[in-house]
């Protein structure tokens, strides 16, 4: 009983924390991206 | 005390300029007017249970007016630079809050004194509560809300958005008065008979305001650095 | 800015060959994330008994008081690097109360959206008024506030100093909040329903406070992870920014 609520509430839990750290691998990658750039100005 | 008399001084020149204009105090109290006719649309004056719904309706109105004045407190010493006028004068960063908390504080209770038999008259409210109770509660929740308002304000005002961030800071902390102020007035204006809850509601706002005018005074300092 | 470019030499973070130092343990930490993740999903599903009375839905107890639990350490860190950082005035506390209040948020999010479907599930009600959830709501609030804060125009420590004592007055608030709700909760809205989704019951089984305390250690080690993840990327945000001002400041002359 009960098990469809337990369920919905566990993946909700599971999709903050992943959005979560999605979030932060964008910020990542548009970093990365910058030092690259800059990398090149560099050169 | 020094601390105490320049605070006045401060208090004095703000409500003094305040006072040539009319100018936020006719807006509050327009506001606050509008408030209440936008309420009176909202729910039906003429039912009996809308009533219960009268102390949230008063505290609603304080906030939102009280917020207009808190606003401008701040902003209006950015015009000609004067902020920096204030702190290189020989005050310090506590007279500039005491002051201005002494200057809001007056004109909201002008605004409550002007809006609240307003309410009452357009809501058609017989007054059947104590009246001395009443003024305390509106007393002490009006002192904690322009108390923490007005430190909010001079944070808030270093934003170019201010007047969006300051709703925004002072309404999350402000609930505890709320919740307060509002169950008090309840039980005031409708049944005298629990008035030992709401003493002890009357409790808990004295002690917020307490507790919030001391940790203001001390961090202000920190928030009117140059 | 410095005035003295000759002592800011700006090593690009890319090149830097001392990042191995801090990779290792973030994925420490990282590796242990998943583990402790795993395990306490093991104990929670396997190990802890079904409570009789709510049956399988009870089971969201578990991450909801962990996340609840984790949200308001995230805030109490938040609350002290706040204070050290307007006694020290060092950017490295700056970061760190932002970061955890961010964490603290996304904690928070969890516990608003665990909460009303365990209401739900038991009372049939998606809100109830019951102290921690409004506490929880109004501390989500407050945070925000405190990231709005950050987000304004200007110069990098005259934020921080304000969303310093802005973060000090938030923290202050929380327990005042707390006690006022639960008061007005109990005077005028008595709980129909005995015990609300955070508090335990009568008498918690021994192998479901054991569930608890591993999920408890598994939501640490996240939040540890992604401080840590966080605080780094901050600082390597702020070296590519001294970068670029060094650059800027090259072009000029």
């Amino acid at each position: 009983m009960g098990y469809e609520y337990m369920y919905g509430a566990y993946s909700v839990a599971w999709v903050v924390i992943f959005a979560y750290m999605l979030i932060l691998g964008k910020r990542h990658t548009k970093l990365k991206k910058e030092i690259e750039f800059l990398k090149e100005l560099d050169k | 005390m020094n601390l105490f008399r320049t605070a006045l001084f401060l208090a004095k020149k703000d409500l003094y300029s305040e006072l040539k204009t009319k100018q936020i105090l006719t807006t509050q109290i327009i506001f606050a007017g509008l408030v209440i006719v936008v309420f009176s649309f909202a729910f039906d004056p003429a039912n009996n249970t809308t009533r219960a719904v009268i102390p949230g309706v008063i505290w609603v109105i304080i906030v939102f007016a009280g917020i207009l004045g808190l606003n401008r407190s701040f902003i209006s010493e950015q015009r000609n630079d004067t902020m920096q006028g204030l702190l290189v004068a020989p005050m310090e960063a506590a007279s500039i809050y005491l002051g201005k908390f002494l200057a809001n504080f007056t004109m909201m209770l002008v605004v409550e004194i002007v809006s609240i038999p307003f309410l009452f008259l357009l809501f058609d409210f017989k007054f059947f509560g104590s009246l001395p109770y009443f003024l305390l509660v509106v007393f002490l929740g009006s002192f904690g809300f322009i108390a923490i308002g007005t430190f909010l304000a001079a944070l808030a005002a270093n934003s170019k958005s201010s007047e969006m961030l300051l709703p925004l800071l002072l309404f999350p902390i402000t609930t505890p008065i709320l919740i307060g102020v509002v169950q008090a007035t309840k039980i005031i204006l409708m049944n005298m008979e629990k008035i030992s809850s709401a003493i002890a509601w009357i409790q808990l706002v004295t002690a917020y305001d307490l507790i919030f005018f001391v940790v203001c005074f001390l961090l202000i300092d920190y928030v009117l650095e140059v | 800015m410095s005035i003295n470019l000759e002592r800011e030499k700006a090593v690009l973070p890319g090149a830097n060959s001392s990042e191995a130092k801090p990779n290792s343990i973030a994925s420490i930490l990282f590796g242990g994330t998943v583990v402790s993740m795993l395990v306490a999903l093991y104990f929670i599903f396997i190990y802890a008994a079904e409570e009789k009375t709510m049956g399988a839905a009870q089971k969201i107890f578990y991450f909801h008081v962990s996340s609840a639990w984790l949200a308001f350490m995230a805030f109490f860190v938040t609350f002290v690097f706040s204070i050290l950082f307007l006694i020290k005035r060092k950017r490295i506390f700056d970061t760190y109360a932002y970061v955890s209040a961010e964490i603290g948020i996304v904690f928070t999010i969890i516990v608003l959206t665990t909460g009303p479907i365990w209401a739900k599930s038991s009372w049939n009600t998606w809100w109830v008024w019951e102290p921690r959830l409004i506490t929880t709501l109004i501390l989500f609030f407050i945070y925000i506030a405190y990231i709005m804060i950050r987000q304004m125009d200007g110069v990098w420590d005259k934020k921080a100093r304000l969303a310093a004592v802005f973060g000090i007055i938030g923290f202050a608030d929380v327990p005042i909040v707390f006690f006022a709700i639960r008061w007005w909760q109990t005077k005028f809205h008595p709980i129909v329903f005995g015990n609300g989704p955070s508090q335990q019951g009568g008498g918690i089984d021994g192998s479901m406070l054991t569930a608890l305390f591993v999920s408890l250690a598994a939501f640490t080690i996240l939040y540890s992870y992604l401080l840590h993840k966080g605080v780094t990327f901050e600082n390597m945000k702020l070296r590519v920014e001294r970068y670029k001002e060094k650059l800027r400041a090259d072009m000029e002359q």
